[in-house]
């Protein structure tokens, strides 16, 4: 009756994701929503913002829409983690044969998996108002999405393990989500952040992970013709590597602590 | 009844300077249905959560058939399953889901799973509520699902925190008789429960806990016989009890005369009743009836937590 470990990673990915599905009603609105809200801000903005900065927001801006869509799924993984907390749920996942490392990655797994299904729709408009990625940059942008998901589900996960008040739980998940949303080039162009912001925010705000995320998509969508994908996709590793990191050994340290 | 299952050694649990469990030691062999008795609070689920690895020790430790909850987490984990007092799953949560996930997690294959799930829901009576949502469910019925976890585990260790709270009367002998069932096929049960009646339905050996410490352990007897001269016999005589009859007995314990019943206080009363039917034969006094009433593990606990009951209800 031995399980191994990996299965039981998957068991506890797989166990999230239906719950997820279960509210497939809730997801569907959710995207609803957020899409109508990203593409209303991106319409009326496109009539304001001035064509030499921005030759089209609406194009512009898609491809960030389909990076913010992997985090804002990802978090809904760490709102469930949070709840589990408050409620002492994660008591029963912690007696479990398994070893906590299984059950952390398991989580973040899962997250990921969320991100990911969350970004279809996204990624479909993408395609629509852009144009479809080629085959070549079919694998990067499968690459980045996972990076990007692993990361903010591992991010969400810890964030939401820091206490067990939900008052302080909300703030430091809403802290993280705007630090990371306000801080990306999702809606600014660098052109754009130089003329409002000294150095070196401009510079800052293009090496955070949301920001390097979706210059890619953009190379993948075709928006920016030229970029260096490679070092671009390696600074997204790099960043994915530390704050997973930083993340599971928090989530860890949160569990085990009592 | 000789290997040690659990050996819990100096167990200290603090949340921050309150004290949960105060330097606990005790000994549950392979086998046996231990129990931890003691009233909300008392330290009980601290030190169920402790064995179960939830918890890290303060100091002290707890072995679970020889490995150390503080370094061996994942091998104590193999061994042992908890049905907790709260039902621990969210309102949106189904339990056959619930129960199917447990099973494979816990090691059954996927047909092998879905017939023991099956198996034990039917015998606890939650197949029909199989697709209902958790939030759906009465206290009960969350509660057998609880228990259904660790029926469908069979841990070496099988530890049910309040099993029958909340339960209906025929459903709470019926949850007993499982949990018996289980300890046939081979696991240690612990239960901490604060139901003195089920604690003396259930229990081989008890260990009394009161504000964080062991106050008491030993089998409901030798509990029992804890309290001085907390046995009474009752004696129905042929005759008025007069001071002749009165003065024998005062030699077996406290006394006292009722017209033709003497009630007798002693310890160890089913000993002790053997002597007085000799003693009084001998002087020729003829008993009518004569009955043994040990104090009960409502008594037992009063008397060895000296806790007054205006105590434990403030």
């Amino acid at each position: 009756m031995e399980v191994s470990e990996v299965k039981k990673l998957w068991l506890t990915a797989l166990r999230d994701l239906e719950r997820f599905a279960n509210n497939k009603y809730w997801l569907a609105a959710q995207i609803a929503m957020n899409l109508a809200d990203i593409f209303i801000f991106a319409l009326v903005f496109r009539g304001f913002i001035k064509r030499d900065i921005v030759p089209d927001y609406l194009q512009y801006m898609t491809p960030g829409a389909v990076a913010l869509a992997s985090f804002v799924a990802a978090f809904s993984i760490g709102r469930e983690v949070g709840m589990e907390v408050r409620r002492e749920l994660v008591d029963y996942l912690l007696v479990l044969p398994m070893k906590r490392t299984t059950l952390v990655f398991g989580r973040i797994l899962s997250g990921m998996l969320r991100g990911l299904v969350y970004q279809v729709p996204f990624i479909v408009i993408a395609m629509i108002l852009l144009s479809p990625p080629t085959i070549g940059k079919t694998p990067i942008l499968i690459a980045t999405s996972i990076i990007l998901t692993t990361t903010m589900s591992s991010l969400a996960i810890a964030v939401s393990t820091i206490s067990r008040d939900f008052n302080i739980q909300a703030t430091f998940r809403a802290l993280t989500h705007y630090l990371l949303f306000f801080f990306s080039n999702v809606f600014y162009t660098r052109k754009a952040l130089e003329l409002r912001f000294p150095q070196p925010l401009p510079d800052i705000i293009n090496i955070m992970p949301i920001s390097i995320a979706a210059d890619i998509y953009r190379w993948c969508f075709n928006y920016y013709q030229s970029i260096d994908i490679w070092q671009k996709l390696l600074a997204l590793a790099i960043w994915g590597a530390i704050l997973t990191l930083i993340a599971t050994t928090i989530y860890l340290r949160n569990l085990t602590k009592r | 009844m000789t290997e040690k299952a659990i050996e819990i050694i100096n167990l200290v649990k603090k949340f921050g300077n309150f004290v949960a469990v105060d330097n606990i030691s005790l000994t549950i062999y392979s086998g046996e249905i231990f129990g931890l008795l003691g009233p909300n609070g008392s330290g009980k689920t601290t030190t169920l959560l402790t064995i179960a690895t939830v918890y890290k020790p303060t100091s002290g430790d707890v072995r679970v058939y020889g490995y150390s909850v503080v370094s061996d987490g994942d091998k104590v984990r193999k061994m042992v399953g908890i049905a907790f007092q709260e039902p621990k799953a969210l309102g949106i949560d189904k339990p056959y889901d619930l129960l199917l996930w447990h099973a494979k997690v816990v090691g059954y294959s996927g047909e092998e799973a879905r017939k023991v799930v099956k198996d034990v829901m039917e015998d606890l009576g939650l197949w029909e509520h199989r697709n209902k949502y958790f939030y759906q469910l009465s206290g009960g019925t969350r509660k057998k699902v609880e228990i259904a976890k660790v029926l469908i585990q069979k841990p070496k260790v099988a530890i049910f925190d309040e099993p029958t709270a909340q339960v209906d009367v025929v459903s709470k002998h019926y949850l007993w008789d499982k949990i018996k069932e289980l300890k046939e096929e081979g696991s240690t049960i612990i239960i901490a429960t604060n139901d003195m009646f089920e604690a003396e339905r259930m229990c081989e050996r008890i260990a009394i806990i009161y504000k964080g410490k062991v106050k008491a352990i030993g089998t409901i007897k030798e509990l029992k016989d804890f309290v001085p001269l907390g046995d009474t016999i009752e004696l129905e005589l042929a005759s008025y009890a007069d001071q002749h009859v009165l003065d024998i007995l005062s030699r077996f314990g406290k006394v006292r005369g009722l017209g033709n019943k003497v009630l007798i206080y002693v310890n160890r009363g089913e000993e002790v009743a053997i002597d007085i039917i000799d003693a009084l034969r001998r002087s020729g006094v003829k008993i009518v009836r004569i009955m043994v009433k040990e104090p009960s593990l409502d008594d037992v606990f009063f008397y060895i937590t000296g806790a007054k009951l205006k105590e434990e209800i403030s």
